[in-house]
């Protein structure tokens, strides 16, 4: 999923590392997230995002196709 | 923004020590159990095997931090779900293969390829029950 997670990690002057530590995962997890090679669990999106100090919704930017939303909320 | 841990990679270095020992505990136990098996010590092969596995879990279990994180899990699941599908695969042209050239009697199937053939069988069977019991625990 497209997300903004490198250039707000970059912005604060954050390692993966530092990052990994915060959120309390792998260094390898938060690789895989900017690499958008990994979708994180909704727990983790959470965290990241009250790291940042952001919403999941700044942080993450799913390609959601407009017509099946619409037909889910109406169902 | 939240702040960091000053302590922060000195956790994800232990982190990754404690892994390592995890995975070398094993296989120094294995290739000691193998020597010692050929060296004519068996049970002491054994004894040694059994320490390494020990070894394994009181690490995994006993480490003061999370091992591994949601994407090991991930990953995992999904090796799980990838092999699941090849011993699918294997057991279905495989199985019919045997029923096959054995009625023929074109060949005699040794009993160690249709031992192989009954646990992957009794794989699905387990697989089956623990999604069961997963899906309908209350």
């Amino acid at each position: 999923m497209r997300n903004d997670v490198r250039e707000r990690r970059e912005r604060h002057d954050l390692s993966q590392a530092d990052l990994a530590a915060a959120v309390d995962v792998s260094r390898q997890t938060i690789n895989a997230i900017e690499r958008e090679r990994y979708d994180p669990s909704l727990e983790l999106a959470f965290k990241l995002a009250a790291f940042f100090d952001c919403r999941v919704e700044d942080l993450f930017h799913p390609s959601l196709d407009a017509d099946a939303v619409d037909r889910a909320v109406r169902e | 923004m939240a702040s960091t841990n000053p302590s922060a990679t000195d956790r994800l270095s232990r982190q990754r020590t404690y892994r390592r020992l995890m995975v070398g505990s094993i296989v120094v136990a294995v290739l000691l159990g193998l020597g010692l098996r050929a060296l004519g010590q068996p049970l002491l092969g054994e004894a040694v095997y059994w320490l390494g596995i020990l070894a394994f879990f009181g690490i995994w279990f006993g480490s003061p931090m999370t091992l591994f994180d949601e994407r090991d899990l991930a990953i995992e699941r999904r090796a799980s779900h990838l092999t699941l599908l090849l011993a699918g695969a294997v057991l279905v042209v495989g199985a019919s293969s045997v029923r096959v050239l054995s009625t023929l009697g074109v060949y005699e199937v040794p009993p160690v390829a249709s031992g192989v053939l009954y646990g992957y069988v009794g794989l699905f069977a387990t697989f089956a029950v623990v999604y069961l019991w997963l899906r309908y625990r209350p």
